[in-house]
């Protein structure tokens, strides 16, 4: 009945469900609080869950899985042939398909005990093949990278629906309220293709949006006042603000939004101290920084933004996500090894690192890791030396809570073309990882437009050969 | 309902994927009823019903159409609108108009009754944030309390209601257009760029902003408002920029499927026409019949035919500004099977769904040289007198555009997983009032804002009890925020069309977050104009209203979240826009007097339009005393005083 305040619909919901108001309003603050999750995720989670938390280094631009994670002899074999015509008819996005086949740029080997194939582009993560879980038959809907890019990260090859890291924000909410509880460190250089939307909440409250993080003495946003405001004259002004809020707020009884925004204020004042702390690389010993690279120019940058990754998740983010590659990135239309060699070099170590501080602090137990790009690339070549886009059959590499250690999953074809044997879907990804986490990615859902909408929409299968 | 030939429910290819992508939704077998009530339930329990249930869709929607049930037409939303007589309350002198009949008579079977009428200072500033997105001055505030307190006490001939002329003054005013637009803009997912990678400007879409603003302002009847957006290319050269509604959502030049981002782009306008216009997601009905609701495939593809005569489009090519038909032959119309646009069904003809519309009367085109009439013929149907589902759809969504909460809560979804309306027969009263009273837009705020059940206190004013209901507060949109934060620092500048303005995000984010700029932007013309004139990206938003829940542009949004989160604190608060502000207020409060007892009150009457409290009063002189110590001068500890006011829920919420 209009009269009685309701300020937002699902407020509305919850008060009906019978959650209090109050608690609902300042859960809502970080999109923290199990009272904010959705109705079907009131428990912890839906069922017990193997990974607390995600890190997800994203490859932009299309690494590529022949010549990093995906060995085909076929591919040696037959280089400089075209592909033979049984393949079939497969769209490419620079019309590459009657081009000659390529051979891998850099020789495979086995690693490990598990014996994966891994090449030389990468041999820090190569010596970690024994904890890698190598999916080698992902595939996804589109030769373009700002589709696959949203879809990698929403379900959707079109804009505007809610990212992963919202709906696990929405679904479990971030460990400690004085933070975000999903953050987003983009390459330094910027060019996401599709832009923040990749990391946008979409139809889901703002609260669970991704919360884009800076290395450095203001890593969010007006974190801090403008230059000039001391602490003291801040606290002293924001005194007065919760003073003046707390009568306006006692002239009108029992309204929670008046009751959370006066609180937004404390939690604000909070996060003042709580962010920077989380960036402030000082605390950590000359050996741990020596082992993500931070002593070494090339993998400084990359070394430094895992690092903070595993800062966060010690303090209780719920997912965070880095972003290898600017506007170009790991795009290697014109030259595979030119283009792979310095990402490589830039990210390998680095990744390897936050691998074994997760694993020699034990949270690796508990942490998924993620490794991949929008898509990967072609078996021919482009422009002699380079690869076009292959959304149809691709690698993405997974590790820690959950999952198998030392296992390929799936197979693409003889030359890599297309997810062959046990094919994974983006969404049938999307519906793992939300496994991994204890939800069910048909049951994580959120009214909008008159249905019940899913990160993994229509499609999804939880794939359970990856689940340790 | 007859199904047959389903098919397996499985995508099974990419662009089956995209456009399957639409539904994302719960496909399930039980009745519409059940779920509908049983929603909370099984989610709460973990859900009941068999996830791998198919999603049944046919190989030939037409053929396997299900035909409309008498049942079916008994459902709220879908029944005839008939004007219903204001019902007898039982103290009559607590209503101004019928709205408050229906609303009093509806609270009476509650027990509750209507709140006493606002104070006038609660009411003005209302009213003027809800017209105009601006607070009203002080002067205007002292003026209209004057002008109410002599009405009130003078006996015999008065003259016209103060209230009443304040209305027309606002409703009368440039600011209301500038104001209302946003909300039609939010439903017409309006923004200046592409998206996908390239999020390339649209150098005319500001057209289509000024068209809106401009139409409100001169008060453009409400059917014309309507059929000029779906066919005024086809009424006039000049009234073309209207049609930029149908395009104003995102597109990808560059994709390699130009067939399929034409059918997506088709699919998208239809989506959007049923969601704004008739307030019935059709668009759940593109892969197969509505899970819910009674409008099958058939019934989308028929209503997409009305479109489809678009021209095509060409790679690298972004979308025109506005509609216009290649030549007047008629496209030939299909269902897509499945929604997939490379598997074509049976074909279709132009025609309205089948629930809203029971009109015999065959369909006749009055076709142009370069225009095939669809189009016309569509907008002329959708504004008739008797068309139900519009006209609900758009009552309800004026009465959320005062009320925060429309009186059917989902105003893009009328059916049956939408919310049913509190009070039907007030919303259905209201909407026959609009083409009653000319369908003039002005005509039905004036009629909702002179309604005492407008006029209530909130519970500021109205210790609640159990017998009286109250005016529910709403926060400021982020977009209301900036203009009246500018607005009281004296640095709001009033600008008309034109190209927008381009305000530059703050260094940090536009570093990290996007393409490198291909243009250098100019430093703006105008920087402290009224938000809704600022050039709008879908890649890269202004952190102030995105983090107060503006929607991003991609879909229809009939209502905005409201969330309330700690960055929003901590630009509000930190943020070199609001210290300048807070200064600049503070160097205009300085300009009249520097007697920290006359600041004190100045400033709440700057920021909350009213005199403030005895215990803000006793807040503030103890800050401006004692705050000193902390900053270099006088200026900087009223600047601290004035943040702290514009930070504060006085000035961030309206009551």
């Amino acid at each position: 009945m209009f009269g009685t305040k309701v300020p937002s619909s699902r407020r509305g919901f919850l008060q009906s469900a019978g959650v209090g108001l109050t608690s609902v309003a300042l859960a809502q603050l970080f999109g923290s609080g199990r009272a904010f999750a959705s109705p079907g995720l009131q428990k912890e989670t839906q069922f017990p869950a193997k990974a607390k938390r995600v890190i997800w280094l994203f490859m932009h631009g299309g690494p590529s899985h022949l010549d990093l994670f995906d060995p085909k002899p076929e591919l040696i074999k037959h280089a400089g042939k075209p592909i033979p015509a049984s393949v079939g008819k497969f769209d490419t996005r620079r019309d590459v398909s009657k081009n000659p086949l390529m051979a891998p740029v850099m020789p495979f080997r086995k690693r490990g005990q598990s014996g994966i194939e891994i090449s030389d582009f990468l041999p820090e993560m190569g010596s970690l093949a024994d904890d890698l879980c190598v999916i080698r038959s992902c595939h996804g809907d589109s030769v373009n990278h700002p589709q696959s890019v949203y879809q990698m990260n929403t379900g959707s090859t079109l804009m505007g629906k809610p990212s992963m890291g919202s709906w696990v924000s929405y679904g479990l909410g971030s460990e400690n309220e004085n933070m975000p509880s999903f953050v987003v460190m983009p390459d330094p250089g910027g060019g996401l293709k599709g832009g923040p939307p990749a990391w946008g909440s979409g139809f889901l409250p703002a609260s669970h949006q991704g919360t884009t993080l800076r290395p450095g003495a203001s890593p969010i946003l007006n974190l801090h006042p403008t230059a000039g405001m001391s602490s003291e004259r801040q606290r002293d002004t924001l005194d007065l603000l919760r003073n003046l809020n707390e009568a306006h707020c006692a002239d009108r009884s029992d309204d929670s939004s008046l009751v959370a925004r006066l609180q937004s204020y404390e939690l604000a004042f909070r996060m003042q101290s709580a962010a920077p702390e989380v960036v402030d690389l000082s605390q950590e010993t000359a050996a741990t920084k020596k082992l993500y690279g931070l002593d070494q120019p090339h993998t400084q940058e990359f070394g430094t933004r895992c690092l903070l990754a595993r800062r966060m998740i010690e303090r209780g983010v719920r997912f965070v996500q880095l972003y290898s590659g600017n506007s170009n990135g790991w795009d290697a239309h014109d030259d595979i090894l030119h283009n792979h060699g310095p990402h490589c070099r830039a990210t390998d170590l680095p990744v390897a690192a936050l691998l074994r501080d997760l694993k020699s602090r034990g949270l690796l137990d508990e942490t998924l890791v993620i490794w991949g790009g929008e898509f990967g690339r072609m078996p021919m070549s482009e422009k002699g030396k380079g690869r076009d886009h292959n959304p149809w059959g691709y690698t993405t590499v997974l590790a820690g809570a959950g999952v198998k250690a030392g296992h390929v999953h799936g197979t693409t074809d003889e030359f890599g073309l297309r997810a062959q044997e046990d094919p994974v879907h983006v969404s049938d990804l999307h519906a793992t990882i939300l496994h991994l986490l204890g939800m069910d990615h048909e049951k994580l859902v959120y009214r909008f437009n008159g249905l019940d909408q899913r990160l993994t929409g229509t499609r999804g299968e939880l794939v359970p050969g990856i689940l340790a | 309902m007859d199904w047959t030939n389903v098919l397996p429910a499985r995508a099974e290819n990419s662009c089956q994927a995209s456009s399957l992508d639409f539904l994302m939704a719960v496909h399930r077998r039980k009745s519409p009823s059940h779920l509908k009530t049983c929603w909370c339930v099984w989610v709460l329990l973990g859900g009941f019903l068999n996830p791998t249930s198919a999603i049944e869709a046919s190989a030939d929607p037409v053929k396997d159409e299900p035909p409309i049930t008498p049942a079916a037409r008994e459902f709220w939303a879908f029944k005839p609108l008939l004007r219903p007589t204001p019902p007898s309350i039982l103290n009559p002198k607590l209503a101004r108009n019928e709205i408050d009949l229906f609303f009093q008579a509806n609270l009476e079977t509650s027990g509750t009754a209507l709140a006493p009428q606002a104070r006038p200072e609660t009411l003005i500033r209302r009213v003027t944030f809800d017209l105009t997105g601006l607070p009203p001055s002080p002067e205007e505030v002292r003026e209209f309390t004057a002008a109410i307190q002599t009405y009130e006490a003078a006996s015999g001939a008065r003259g016209p209601d103060p209230y009443t002329l304040l209305v027309d003054r606002l409703l009368a005013s440039p600011r209301y257009g500038e104001k209302s637009a946003q909300a039609w803009l939010d439903l017409a997912r309006f923004a200046e760029t592409d998206g996908f990678e390239h999020d390339a400007e649209r150098k005319l879409a500001w057209k289509y902003r000024d068209w809106v603003i401009d139409s409100l302002n001169r008060d453009l009847s409400l059917n014309e408002f309507v059929a000029r957006q779906i066919a005024g290319d086809e009424i006039s050269p000049e009234q073309a920029a209207a049609t930029g509604f149908l395009l104003a959502g995102p597109d990808m030049p560059d994709t390699n499927f130009q067939t399929e981002r034409r059918h997506l782009l088709l699919n998208d306008i239809t989506s959007t026409v049923g969601t704004v216009f008739l307030g019935l997601t059709v668009g759940c009905a593109q892969c197969h019949n509505h899970p819910f609701d009674p409008v099958s495939q058939a019934d989308f593809y028929r209503l997409r035919a009305f479109f489809d005569n678009l021209p095509p489009l060409k790679k690298d090519q972004q979308l025109p500004a506005a509609m216009a038909e290649a030549s007047n032959a008629p496209a030939v119309s299909v269902v897509s099977i499945r929604g997939d646009y490379q598997r074509p069904g049976p074909k279709v003809e132009p025609a309205f769904p089948r629930i809203a519309d029971d009109s015999d009367s065959s369909l006749a085109f009055a076709s142009l040289p370069n225009s095939s009439g669809r189009r016309m013929a569509l907008a002329r149907w959708l504004t008739r007198p008797d068309n139900r589902l519009f006209l609900r759809a758009t009552a309800n969504r004026l009465w959320q555009f005062h009320f925060g909460e429309a009186l059917a809560a989902t105003p893009n979804d009328l059916g049956h997983q939408g919310a049913v309306p509190t009070n039907p027969a007030l919303l259905d009263w209201l909407a026959t009032e609009i083409p009653a009273r000319n369908w003039s837009l002005k005509a039905i705020h004036k009629l909702i804002l002179t309604s005492a059940t407008y006029r209530q206190a909130g519970n500021n004013e109205n210790r609640p009890t159990s017998h009286h209901t109250e005016f529910a507060r709403r926060r400021l949109s982020g977009e209301e925020l900036r203009d009246a934060m500018l607005q009281v620092a004296g640095r709001l500048e009033f600008r008309g069309g034109g190209p927008s303005t381009r305000l530059p995000l703050p260094s940090d984010l536009a570093k990290s977050n996007t393409n490198k700029s291909k243009t250098k932007d100019q430093p703006p013309l105008t920087p402290n104009c009224r938000s809704v004139w600022i050039f709008t990206k879908r890649n890269e938003h202004q952190p102030l209203f995105d983090l107060f829940d503006r929607p991003d542009g991609l879909l229809s949004c009939s209502r905005r979240n409201e969330t309330t989160t700690a960055p929003q604190a901590l630009t509000l608060f930190n943020s070199e826009f609001s210290h300048g502000i807070a200064r600049d207020l503070a160097a205009r409060l300085l300009q009249t007097t520097a007697d920290p007892t006359e600041l004190v009150p100045a400033a709440p009457w700057q920021c909350f339009s009213r005199a403030p409290t005895a215990m803000e009063e006793t807040l503030g002189l103890k800050f401006l005393n004692e705050h000193g110590r902390l900053t270099s001068d006088p200026t900087e500890t009223l600047a601290d005083y004035c943040l702290a006011l514009l930070n504060s829920n006085a000035f961030c919420f309206v009551d």
